[in-house]
């Protein structure tokens, strides 16, 4: 069974699975409930499953995670939702220090399958604290899985297996694409979690990203045909573990290496792909990899955030360097 | 150990029949029908609000009235990113900010768009944050009031340090925090109520209790009234009805006096209602009861001090004029600096990251002006 | 004057609303803020409020219809300044031009999500090559994609310097990497294919035949088991010039081993002395300057057999040859009167002379009159060859790699820094007396460069 969903209803439907699969999950968050969440991925699952199973909780972030550490303890299986990405932080504590913790803590005695759903991510113009990629700090914490999602059939897929792992997984969710829509085959048997995908093959370099700069990457690599360029793009979807095979395999092919998140440069995402990727492929690369990222700068203020985000342009200015084509670091010459 | 009849009776135990009754009532000068109370404890802290005072309240309330809905208006037309309408507030946060001194410092939250127009504010500086153009629409020091807070409660902390501070440097001046019922449900909120009890700090905690925390009732944070909760911090508390401009003010004028005269935190509770949605992307339909906004529009704190002055025969036609002629060049300013602000300039994203310079910074932004004049120096 | 109203983003990344119902018609006169539509957005219901004063010219979309953030809603005609004094003062609404499609920027604060459907993304520079390179071999899709060659950056360098495709290269290190050595054997084979020189001559430049020729050398192809490249060009000059010599010239070359240890400490001493400060001082300088001195005591290697005049010429002064490879081919230009020159001057007339070449501004000039010359084939990592002479020269000096090496040094086993020496000299001109003293001479001089002071 087919439907055509936004990513929005993508999660919630397979929320709605999860939750009709097994009465141990349970949702937690702030407005999930009446309102169906602030992007409505919850819509209907309190009418459909009661209030005992999808809870609107007080406002208290590090308090959400606690008492999902409790219940998991108790053996259920809560899917928290922390609202927007810039109000993950004082959860830190409770997510960090205890939860990627308890099971070594305990020798493996006590599980902790707790899904976090994180919106994340800029574009929509919004004020501050709602346009932040924080994932690099989760992806290097121990005991936590990390996955984003950058379309409707890999939300529906994913999200059921995070509620089906054992381990912690934050799942971050790209809202700026929460409505883009997309196939969505209801009864595909997800697949496991942790593999990237290629989602365009080319030739000539290799573009990793993950979440809502998929949509983007896949823009460029059209526009690259234009230049005789042929980008091979790969969603990631796993931010830990990170699949290097796949990401390996192309910059064998191509040997060049650019990658592109929302977060900032230093410490983030690409500078651990790049470091792995050299290391595996050190003899395959023809140049050394790029990274186009947000800048070492608060998200900015919404009329800036243009010029911060990784956008066509800067991801093919970065191809340009890679293939030692005209760029802007060489700079244009008249001609 | 759990056993069914301990689940059966929990409140068997002696010391937990001896919680104090919940406080309900709520003070009370104006009521709803624009009736005047003898309130002999805080009467006296009002005194001075004559006929022209009385007249300039109303005027502050109709303003900022105003200026929201205009916002409104211009996040429909594009104008705006957001908006968060304080519609049903503008007693509690001028009877509030009125009091204060302009050495007192605030700290709020982001629905507190009278606080800041009270503090002096320009039009236009209270929508930079909206339209996007900046993350604070002035500098904190100007106006006391520090940038509005996105993060639930934690300028609370922020109001709390500041408030050790003045008591550090001697000076009289009082910090006060404004938060939502939501934010109470905060650690930084309640950690704030420790830290100011334990170093008496002179700082007003001012909750404006507006029923909703985006969609949710203020019966998940608070089962019991949320004024209750500070005497167990050791934190005097009042409720007062927060649609009445004179009673948050005498509150506010009772809870100063004790911070400047060395007594330390007061906690206010403001009992009042969120007339309009959380933000100009919320939807109250789909979780608000029709019948009590009903109830909460019948206590609506304009109307009731319109008709107090009324009865007093203060509200003559020619003050009904003025008001409403303020009211129209207010919103007609504000419109048009919204409407005429200049959008800043792309290197301006990174400025004031550091005060010292910052060798990746300044290479990522060598790199990014060299990428801007190498896209834009022609296009195909 | 006419403006239209576009669909802003109602609500944080919203990218399209349904229009359910709207409160005006054509002709109505609206003021600033009255509702005049109803919207559902996947959020909400919410009321349009005008953003204009002005009459109603046009309702663009009917209710039910879902409508893109960006798209044109509504026009308004207004009358004059009159009534729209605010807005006409102010940055006007922004909008979508009716003719164009909704792009990502249109009414949104920010830039919004990116607009479905719209046209096919496009870049706002177009991508060129570098002026310096090589077009690329052809449309994307028409390239062959296949495992790559692996090697280091630096023998990818070497090899594209050298003009060698690496596709061409079998690799010999680990894991089948290409090496620096592999790079090099595969300029051999070049050379040997096109020029019919024996393996190990070294001559520079006609490695970069690759790069010179219009047609790349690529890998063959499946089904294809050679490929031709016509000969002409720079290519042809040089192997025309180097069979003429191998095959007029009879070619004596001799070897000669030592250890230069001590001449590698004082170019580490010239280095940081005063009079080489902001100068290039390399082992090549060294070797020139041991050259130049060894021509005094041997001046039959500074020499020209003229078949046509029947005569010998003997030249008294040195125009030194240098071979350099360059992007170009081969290139041997000379430095004149190089006898003349102190070590300093002779130090900055290399790093000259290697620099012009390599930017193509050699001049024909200084590529005749050379008296005799010097190949430096260490710097490809090899340690000796048969040089084969510049035409009309009688001698040519190959200096081979520095290596450390165990090497007898007073008695017992230590690492040495240790370098070969190649003479290849014409022997209708200089017999093999001459030729081995002007050999050992040189030899002497690095080994150690105190005896510079006897030749003098």
């Amino acid at each position: 069974m087919s439907e055509q969903l936004t990513l929005s209803r993508a999660i919630g439907a397979g929320l709605r699975r999860a939750l009709a699969d097994d009465d141990r999950v349970l949702l937690m968050g702030e407005d999930i409930g009446d309102l169906g969440g602030v992007f409505r991925v919850t819509d209907g699952l309190k009418a459909e499953f009661g209030a005992e199973r999808v809870m609107d909780t007080p406002l208290a972030e590090s308090a959400i995670l606690g008492t999902a550490i409790g219940l998991a303890y108790r053996g259920f299986r809560p899917v928290v939702e922390i609202q927007f990405d810039g109000f993950i932080f004082p959860a830190f504590d409770q997510i960090v220090a205890q939860l990627g913790k308890l099971r070594y803590r305990t020798g493996g005695a006590v599980s902790m399958p707790i899904t976090i759903r994180v919106p994340f991510g800029g574009g929509i113009g919004s004020v501050e604290h709602h346009s932040e990629s924080p994932e690099a700090y989760f992806a290097h914490t121990p005991g936590l899985r990390v996955v984003s999602c950058s379309n409707p059939q890999d939300a529906y897929s994913m999200i059921r297996e995070a509620i089906r792992s054992d381990d912690p997984v934050l799942f971050f969710e790209p809202k700026r694409r929460y409505w883009a829509k997309g196939e969505v085959d209801l009864e595909a048997e997800p697949e496991p979690l942790g593999s990237a995908k290629v989602v365009v093959t080319g030739a000539d370099v290799t573009l990793v990203t993950y979440g809502p700069l998929v949509a983007t990457a896949i823009d460029a690599a059209a526009a690259a045909v234009e230049d005789g360029v042929s980008v091979e793009v790969i969603d990631l979807r796993s931010l830990a573990p990170v699949d290097f095979e796949t990401v390996e395999a192309s910059v064998r092919k191509t040997g060049r290496l650019v990658i592109t998140h929302e977060a900032a440069q230093s410490g983030g995402l690409g500078a651990e792909i790049a470091a792995s990727i050299t290391d595996r492929c050190f003899y395959h690369l023809e140049a050394a990899p790029q990274r186009v990222t947000g800048f070492d700068v608060p998200y900015p203020p919404a009329k800036l955030e243009e010029q911060y985000l990784p956008d066509l342009d800067r991801i093919l200015d970065a191809v340009d360097r890679v293939l030692g084509r005209e760029n802007s670091l060489t700079g244009w010459s008249a001609k | 150990m759990r056993t069914e009849a301990a689940l059966d009776s929990p409140r068997e135990n002696a010391d937990m029949n001896e919680w104090p009754e919940p406080r309900e009532e709520l003070v009370q000068i104006l009521t709803p029908d624009g009736e005047r109370l003898e309130q002999p404890l805080y009467d006296r802290w009002i005194s001075d609000i004559d006929a022209d005072a009385l007249v300039a309240l109303l005027e502050d309330l109709t303003v900022v009235r105003r200026i929201d809905v205009e916002a409104t208006a211009l996040q429909r037309q594009g104008e705006l990113g957001l908006w968060p309408p304080l519609l049903g507030q503008e007693a509690s946060q001028i009877g509030s900010a009125r009091a204060l001194r302009e050495d007192d410092f605030v700290f709020t939250s982001y629905r507190e768009n009278a606080v800041a127009y009270c503090r002096g504010v320009q039009l236009g500086d209270l929508v930079k944050v909206w339209r996007g153009t900046a993350f604070s629409g002035w500098n904190p020091f100007d106006v006391g009031m520090a940038t509005p807070q996105v993060i639930i409660g934690a300028q609370t902390l922020h109001a709390t340090g500041y408030a050790m501070g003045c008591k550090k440097d001697g000076v009289d001046s009082v910090a006060v925090a404004y938060f939502g019922d939501g934010a109470t449900s905060q650690g930084d909120v309640n950690e704030a109520m420790i830290f100011a009890a334990s170093f008496n700090a002179p700082v007003i905690f001012f909750c404006q209790n507006n029923h909703w925390a985006i969609s949710e009732p203020v019966g998940l944070q608070a089962v019991r009234p949320i004024a209750d909760r500070a005497p167990g911090f050791g934190i005097p508390s009042m409720r007062v009805d927060g649609n009445d401009v004179l009673a948050v003010m005498a509150a506010t004028r009772i809870a100063l006096d004790r911070a400047r005269s060395g007594g330390g935190p007061t906690f206010i509770e403001a009992v009042t209602y969120r007339m309009g949605p959380h933000t100009t992307s919320d939807d109250p339909s789909k979780y608000e009861d029709r019948a009590s906004h009903e109830e909460w529009a019948a206590k609506d704190p304009i109307l009731r001090l319109t008709q107090y002055l009324e009865g007093e025969g203060i509200l003559t036609d020619e003050v009904r004029a003025a008001v409403k002629s303020k009211a129209d060049d207010v919103a007609r300013e504000f419109r048009a600096e919204c409407i005429g602000m200049a959008n800043p300039e792309p290197m301006t994203v990174f400025d004031n990251v550091f005060a010292e310079p910052h060798s990746a910074l300044d290479r990522q932004k060598q790199q990014f002006a060299a990428y801007l004049s190498y896209v834009e120096g022609s296009t195909r | 004057m006419t403006r239209d109203f576009t669909l802003p983003d109602l609500g944080e990344g919203l990218t399209e609303s349904e229009l359910v119902a709207w409160h005006v018609v054509v002709g109505d006169l609206v003021e600033l803020n009255q509702p005049i539509a109803e919207v559902e957005t996947a959020k909400a219901i919410v009321q349009l409020p005008s953003p204009f004063a002005g009459v109603i010219s046009a309702l663009y979309v009917e209710p039910g219809t879902t409508v893109t953030v960006g798209s044109p809603l509504v026009a308004f005609e207004l009358d004059g300044p009159a009534d729209v004094e605010v807005v006409d003062d102010a940055e006007p609404v922004p909008q979508a031009d009716a003719a164009a499609k909704p792009a990502r920027n249109a009414v949104l604060v920010g830039y919004g999500p990116p607009v479905e459907g719209g046209e096919r993304p496009k870049r706002k520079r177009a991508s060129r090559p570098l002026p310096a390179q090589v077009a690329p071999a052809g449309p994307a899709a028409e390239r062959v994609v296949q495992d790559t060659p692996r090697s280091t950056p630096p023998v990818r360098k070497l090899a594209a310097d050298l003009g060698i495709d690496l596709a061409l290269v079998s690799g010999t290190g680990d894991a089948g990497t290409i090496t620096r050595s592999d790079v090099l054997a595969a300029t051999s084979t070049v050379t040997e294919t096109a020029t019919s020189v024996s393996a190990g001559t070294v001559s520079a430049g006609t490695v970069s035949a690759g790069l010179a020729a219009p047609t790349p050398v690529r890998a063959p192809q499946s089904g294809e088991r050679e490929t031709r490249t016509p000969i002409k060009g720079v290519r042809k000059a040089t192997a025309e010039a180097m069979v003429q010599s191998a095959f007029t010239a009879p070619h004596v070359t001799e070897f000669l081993t030592i250890d230069v240890t001590a001449a590698s400490e004082l170019l580490a001493e010239l280095r940081e002395s005063k009079a080489f400060a902001g100068q290039r001082i390399t082992m090549l300088a060294l070797v020139a300057k041991a050259l130049l001195l060894a021509v005094d005591r041997t001046p039959s290697v500074n020499s020209r057999w003229d078949d046509a005049a029947a005569e010998i010429v003997q030249f008294g002064y040195v125009n030194l040859g240098i071979a350099v490879a360059t992007p170009r081919g081969l290139m041997v230009p000379n430095i004149r009167d190089a006898d003349q020159l102190s070590l300093v001057e002779l130090a900055a007339s290399l790093t000259d002379l290697a620099e012009t070449a390599r930017s193509g501004a050699t001049t024909p000039q200084s590529l005749t009159g050379g008296t005799i010359s010097i190949t430096n084939v260490g710097v490809f990592g090899v340690d000796a060859g048969t040089p084969i002479l510049n035409p009309g020269e009688a001698a040519i000096l190959a200096m081979g790699a520095v290596r450390r090496l165990p090497w007898e040094y007073r008695g017992e086993i230590a690492l040495r820094d240790v370098m070969t020496l190649s003479l290849s000299f014409d022997h209708r001109l200089v017999d093999g007396e001459q030729g081995s003293r002007f050999l050992t001479d040189i030899g002497a001089i690095l080994k150690n460069p105190g005896m510079a002071l006897t030749m003098v």
